[in-house]
């Protein structure tokens, strides 16, 4: 392979990134995530995606709110250097809507897990597709409670035994990725938690979008539900395609431990968001 | 002289903007007037009426006994006829032949209202342009208007031979509806923000507001309660000013994210407006029977502001003290009222609102070089989230502390009122000020009406030890502000004192002098 030489302005822009990233984005709060859990791999991607964001120019630190429920996933909340709110379990999305509702040049990242989207929030999700504000949702989807020790969510796949369905639970899980494309969702995207490279690039993408873009990372959850393996081996890329085919390709994985799953960006569509069909007004006054 | 007329027919007959339009056109002539609404959980059909009760001396409610009856369809005849008198006077538009029967023999159209309230104006004395004025300030622009007008012409012109003469002042009294009161108050405090889920009877607010919005602020009405209250939160973290509304059940749905407000500590406004329950109750009728789950809904311990307006002013006044306090101590404050409250119109002949300016908040959300984050999570003094007992500790002593400086500002307004003279004292609170106030000047005793409930006016304790008897009227079965009175002031209330109506319906006068009477108030 041909090594180009990195230009001058390519150092100082890679330094000023990192320079943001340490300013950015580090606390010094201690983390309590297990050693070794792919939480941390989330945060990383994530970090990079903002330091590229900001650096060049696309987003302002200020603009950024992060907005987390409970569980391990939204422990994030104390461990990345910007605004945030820790909301109730569940409940992130309207909290967003709130928030974006009370100045629209904020830009919401709502981090969730597969128990507080899927479970207790399952209809502020549907209708965070619908509604199509300018926000993000990554959801850490390990199919599992975990800071609660272990219990299946509505996305856990059947037979999984834990100690409230010692038998396995006999429930087959939704499938989010064709909840948010049949709810209206204008950007939809699944990744692998243990894909840095791939997690930042689609979080920029989602990030950058304008409107309500979800992201699914699908995570093993190194104490109750370890499907490292599995995802390791059975993820292949996907190509952006149009709403029937993401449909189709979305609908191809159950959500359980077997067969292929596809990761990348589904779809993506421009359309009005919330914000400019119901307070314009209020996009063009400086808040 | 105290005069009610009686509006009836079925729902989708037009019958509370009749009522509306009447009630507005007694202000202009003079009138005291008071217009009650009653209208039961269905679409069309079934039976709506208006009792309007005007006077030449203040007028907070109505009497069951009409001395004209505007009936827009029979069954109005049926349904009501304990409540007529021998000198009765009926206005209708079907033959019946009777005497003390006016019949119109108006239009059977859209106009067929106009025709009602024309004649019962005519009959009165009330001036043709006061109605005119009226009709043409509500339809302007509206395609009937024209119509309506040559209905008032052709009906005025008209010679019913029945004339009554109801006593009046000559100033004008300014008529305002409870829920537009509120949002007067809202408006007048800079609200930004209003999410509410449809439920009756807080729904009328968002209409005013809807109307009011013109760009100032946003309302709404998200998925379901929990994302309005949760909206809410996030209006005000992002630097809104933001209200929420609904009813009892709505509101049970709200308490978690009523804890969520306690501890971020984001300023919320809630407006509760109370229909009777248990569960769904009875969803277009009245009731206090919220009054605790207001005051103590949402698990943990923090603070809040619960006030009561008594009237369609006072919702004015305490919506705007609402937001003063919940912007300046990053509290949650609740407007406590109830379908009686929200949907009867009142008079008032002057009309001064004493007006608090809102702090502006100094640091917000999205200013940049600035951190701003809350958390649900018991958290340290950057709002890091902690299990550390110093932390634990530290907050909670910060938000007790926090208590101490909203109960010691509550004091600078009014917490309650005082009216009358006589040994008795009579404690209420609410829609029921206005029966109560009416019923006083029949009665040797004084009336202590509390307008905050949390914080409370402990200092009620005197009016408490210098009375003979102490009575409680509520609208609920269980006497829940006698349960405040006692929790705050150590002073038990006995239960013959309790003077307590659960039926859905709001106090008369005659009801509450019957009462006292029977107790040996004079």
């Amino acid at each position: 392979m041909k090594k180009t030489k990195t230009t001058k302005k390519e150092m100082k822009k890679a330094e000023k990134a990192c320079e943001i990233s340490k300013a950015l984005l580090d606390t010094k709060i201690k983390n309590t995530w297990c050693p070794g859990c792919p939480n941390f791999l989330i945060l990383d991607a994530f970090k990079r995606a903002v330091c590229e964001l900001v650096a060049s120019g696309q987003k302002k630190k200020e603009e950024l709110v992060v907005v987390t429920d409970i569980g391990c996933n939204a422990k994030i909340y104390d461990y990345v250097g910007l605004s945030g709110i820790n909301g109730l379990h569940g409940r992130i999305l309207p909290l967003a809507f709130g928030i974006k509702s009370g100045n629209p040049n904020l830009k919401p990242i709502c981090f969730g897990g597969d128990g507080g989207t899927y479970n207790e929030g399952l209809s502020h999700f549907l209708n965070a597709c619908r509604y199509n504000m300018d926000m993000t949702l990554i959801v850490h989807n390990n199919q599992v409670f975990s800071l609660t020790a272990g219990q299946a969510s509505a996305v856990t796949e059947q037979g999984f035994v834990e100690k409230t369905h010692p038998f396995g639970i006999k429930e087959k899980p939704f499938n989010p990725v064709v909840l948010a494309l049949e709810s209206g969702a204008s950007f939809v995207a699944r990744v692998s938690a243990l894909d840095i490279i791939e997690m930042k690039r689609v979080m920029e993408q989602a990030i950058s979008h304008k409107g309500f873009s979800f992201v699914e990372i699908l995570q093993p959850c190194i104490v109750f539900h370890n499907n490292s393996d599995f995802l390791r081996t059975s993820t292949y890329k996907i190509n952006e395609m149009d709403f029937e085919n993401a449909l189709r390709e979305a609908r191809k994985w159950n959500y359980s431990q077997e067969g292929k799953v596809g990761v990348g960006i589904f779809f993506r569509k421009q359309e009005r968001t919330f914000e400019q069909k119901n307070f314009e007004w209020k996009l063009r006054k400086k808040l | 002289m105290r005069f009610n007329i009686l509006i009836g027919g079925r729902a989708g007959q037009g019958i509370n903007e009749l009522a509306n339009i009447l009630s507005r056109v007694f202000g202009k002539a003079g009138f005291y007037v008071f217009n009650y609404r009653d209208y039961e959980s269905l679409v069309t059909g079934g039976h709506n009426f208006n009792i309007l009760c005007i006077s030449d001396k203040k007028v907070g409610s109505f009497d069951y006994k009409y001395d004209v009856v505007l009936a827009l369809n029979k069954e109005t005849l049926e349904i009501h006829r304990q409540n007529f008198h021998k000198n009765t006077l009926f206005i209708v538009n079907f033959s019946e032949g009777k005497d003390n029967f006016i019949f119109l023999n108006a239009n059977k159209d859209k106009t067929e209202n106009m025709a009602f309230a024309t004649a019962l104006c005519k009959i009165l004395g009330i001036e043709k342009n006061f109605l005119l004025d009226e009709v043409k300030k509500r339809f302007a622009g509206k395609s009937m208007l024209e119509k309506d007008i040559e209905v008032i012409e052709h009906f005025y012109s008209k010679d019913f031979e029945k004339e009554i003469k109801v006593s009046h002042e000559k100033t004008i009294k300014i008529v305002l509806n409870g829920a537009e009161g509120v949002s007067k108050g809202a408006v007048l405090s800079g609200i930004d923000i209003y999410f509410a889920y449809p439920m009756t009877p807080a729904t009328t607010l968002l209409n005013f507001l809807a109307k009011e919005q013109d760009k100032i602020f946003f309302a709404y009405t998200p998925e379901d309660e929990i994302s309005v209250a949760n909206a809410g939160v996030g209006a005000s973290f992002a630097g809104a000013k933001a209200m929420v509304g609904t009813s009892g059940g709505g509101f049970d749905l709200m308490t978690e994210t009523m804890s969520f407000q306690g501890m971020t500590e984001l300023p919320l406004v809630v407006y509760l407006a109370q229909r009777p329950g248990p569960s769904t109750g009875v969803p277009t009728h009245t009731g206090q029977q919220d009054l605790l789950v207001a005051c103590f809904g949402g698990h943990g311990e923090f603070s809040r502001v619960v006030v009561a307006p008594g009237n369609s002013k006072e919702c004015i006044e305490k919506t705007n003290e609402a937001f003063y306090l919940a912007e300046k101590f990053g509290v949650l404050s609740i407007v406590l009222t109830d379908k009686h409250l929200v949907e009867s119109d009142f008079s008032f002949n002057e009309f001064r609102i004493k007006e608090i300016k809102i702090p502006e908040r100094k640091i917000k959300l999205g200013m940049p070089g600035i951190l701003f984050r809350r958390s649900s999570y018991e958290h340290d003094a950057n709002w890091n989230n902690s299990e550390q007992i110093s932390d634990i500790v530290e907050s909670f002593e910060k938000r007790l502390e926090k208590h101490k400086m909203l109960e010691k500002e509550v004091k600078k307004l009014e917490m309650y009122k005082i009216y009358g003279k006589g040994k008795d004292l009579v404690i209420g609170w609410g829609s029921t000020k206005g029966a109560m106030l009416d019923a006083l000047d029949s009665l040797d005793a004084r009336f202590l009406q509390i307008i905050y409930m949390s914080p409370f006016p402990k200092e009620i304790s005197g009016f408490i030890k210098n009375a003979r008897n102490v009575f409680v009227v509520e609208n609920n079965a269980t006497g829940q502000l006698s349960k405040l009175i006692a929790q705050n002031t150590g002073f038990i209330v006995e239960d013959k004192n309790k003077i307590l109506k659960f039926d859905g319906r709001p106090f008369t006068p005659q009801d509450i002098i019957d009462e006292l009477k029977k107790r040996g108030v004079k």
